[in-house]
């Protein structure tokens, strides 16, 4: 844990593992998590359009058991439906890092993957995987429910096999996402999670983990406090 | 001695059974639910997919001591109140404690998340759990009246010797159809059916206690569930469908029991927790007070 008064870690660090049946037991847990993905869906843009056909009974994504959560706590999928732009994209990062892992960011629609028609807008992320570890990107304009679920079942593919490893990314080379961040929403950039923290806890940390872009959070990074209870009259 | 290990079989398979219909009872009651929306549903075995992936995170927030152990408290609560429900060929202490204990152990799994999710501090868990709790008020005084008529009526707070009386006589749903009526009404609330679903309110409250629930916390809660509806199918039954002589016929009413309230809540909108309040006190409480009338 650092030493910045943010949200501390308190769980248990992992074990070193002695079950023989401990691959057993892997195998049986990614199985249920590639058959279970309860998402969150931040409804950015137009994307957002084509998940209702997805979710209700034209297509329905409960028999792949994918359903619909709606706190970032819960979920496991966090579904970026569209374009992002400079103030989306700190509330993505925010809602992103709450999430617990093993967690799975898929980026729908043109506008995630090269920023689409918004290609010169000045307030608008353009690549969203340059901010966030996404797992899959679910590329058209917009992509149709049956792209929608194509792409789910690719996460579950990829989960199934033990290859949705992407949001270890985000604790491994922390330093390169947070400079992306910081050169967007500038040094004093900070979050209520303690990435840094969390990656040492549980034993992600690599050299590129820290880095100059850390250094400036350091410095800039103020210690949250709660809310002063006020009561107006 | 072999008294003694039969007991102690009966409370470690108890519960043990609750949970195996209790994991039944959740993927029909969520099959109900999409086929009334013309969906296909969740597979088989979905219910076991959630809460071992639930189980199975990496990473995990707890917010404090009382965070886990309201968990605790939410899931033994209704693991001890599996051990007073009588089923076909095991009685447990059921003979010994009866209905007026098995009501205040039905209580402490919503105190339990009501301490859990004070801790965790967030407004709209608080908001949440201060709903449910007045939500709790609102059904349980119809259902304490109801609990209250059964036993006048049968002279006994035991449900064992109220499910011998009924299978030797008449079901309690017959003798006492007010009193029924009030204790189905009392059941939509207690299991947060649709009309009475205010204090989850997903698009809202985010849905209220479970708010800051991941990974284990989130399973514990799924656990719960289970429980919750095997406990509620199996009161009902007990105290008004003449318990189960054999396995099947006591499966196929409890679930029965269960499937009403999820069959009839798409036809609701929702109250507010005053309105909540104020139906449940009014026309519950009015039918089981006339059925006490006629039972005493």
């Amino acid at each position: 844990m650092s030493k910045i008064g943010n949200i501390p870690v308190n769980a248990q660090a992992g074990k070193k593992r002695t079950n023989p049946l401990a691959g057993v037991f892997d195998e049986l847990v990614q199985f249920c998590q590639s058959r279970s993905m309860f998402m969150l869906h931040y409804c950015t843009g137009c994307g957002a359009i084509e998940l209702p056909p997805a979710m209700t009974s034209r297509f329905d994504m409960e028999r792949l058991g994918i359903q619909p959560m709606v706190t970032p706590r819960q979920a496991d999928i966090l579904l970026v439906t569209g374009y992002v732009s400079v103030k989306t994209l700190k509330r993505v990062i925010l809602t992103y890092e709450q999430m617990q892992s093993p967690k799975y960011v898929i980026g729908i629609c043109s506008c995630t993957v090269n920023g689409g028609m918004y290609w010169q807008s000045y307030a608008t992320a353009k690549v969203l995987n340059e901010y966030l570890p996404v797992d899959v990107y679910i590329a058209g304009c917009m992509p149709r429910p049956e792209a929608v679920i194509e792409g789910m079942r690719r996460l579950m593919r990829n989960i199934e096999e033990g290859k949705g490893h992407a949001w270890k990314d985000y604790f491994q080379r922390y330093d390169y996402y947070l400079g992306n961040q910081q050169h967007l929403f500038g040094d004093d950039w900070q979050t209520p999670t303690d990435i840094i923290g969390e990656a040492r806890h549980y034993g992600l940390e690599t050299e590129q983990t820290y880095g100059e872009h850390t250094r400036i959070l350091e410095q800039h990074q103020q210690p949250l406090e709660p809310h002063k209870m006020r009561i107006k009259f | 001695m072999s008294t003694i290990t039969e007991l102690l079989t009966e409370l470690f398979l108890m519960p043990l059974i609750a949970f195996m219909v209790g994991l039944a009872m959740v993927l029909m009651l969520r099959k109900i639910g999409a086929r009334l929306q013309r969906r296909v549903g969740p597979p088989l075995l979905q219910p076991i997919f959630d809460i071992v992936k639930l189980y199975g995170k990496d990473t995990q927030v707890s917010h404090g001591l009382i965070h886990d152990i309201g968990l605790v408290m939410a899931v033994g609560g209704y693991v001890a109140a599996e051990i007073f429900l009588p089923v076909p060929g095991m009685d447990g202490i059921a003979d010994k404690g009866g209905i007026i204990t098995l009501s205040y152990v039905m209580m402490v799994p919503s105190l339990g998340l009501a301490l859990g999710v004070g801790q965790c501090a967030n407004p709209n868990g608080s908001i949440g759990i201060s709903r449910a709790l007045t939500a709790m008020l609102a059904y349980d005084i119809p259902f304490i009246i109801v609990v209250f008529g059964v036993a006048a009526h049968y002279q006994s707070t035991s449900l064992v010797g109220m499910i011998e009386y009924q299978q030797a006589h008449q079901w309690g749903i017959f003798e006492m159809p007010l009193l029924a009526a009030a204790g189905l009404f009392a059941l939509q609330g207690m299991m947060g059916k649709q009309p009475f679903e205010i204090y989850v309110a997903p698009a809202e409250i985010a849905t209220g206690p479970m708010v800051e629930m991941s990974g284990k916390y989130m399973g514990g809660l799924f656990v719960m569930q289970t429980f919750q509806l095997y406990t509620a199918g199996v009161l009902y039954t007990s105290l008004f469908l003449g318990g189960g002589s054999n396995w099947f016929e006591f499966l196929l009413k409890i679930f029965v029991v269960v499937a009403i309230p999820m069959s009839v809540a798409f036809v609701f909108p929702r109250y507010r927790t005053e309105d909540m309040v104020r139906i449940m006190w009014k026309w519950p409480v009015m039918a089981a007070l006339i059925g006490i009338a006629f039972v005493l």
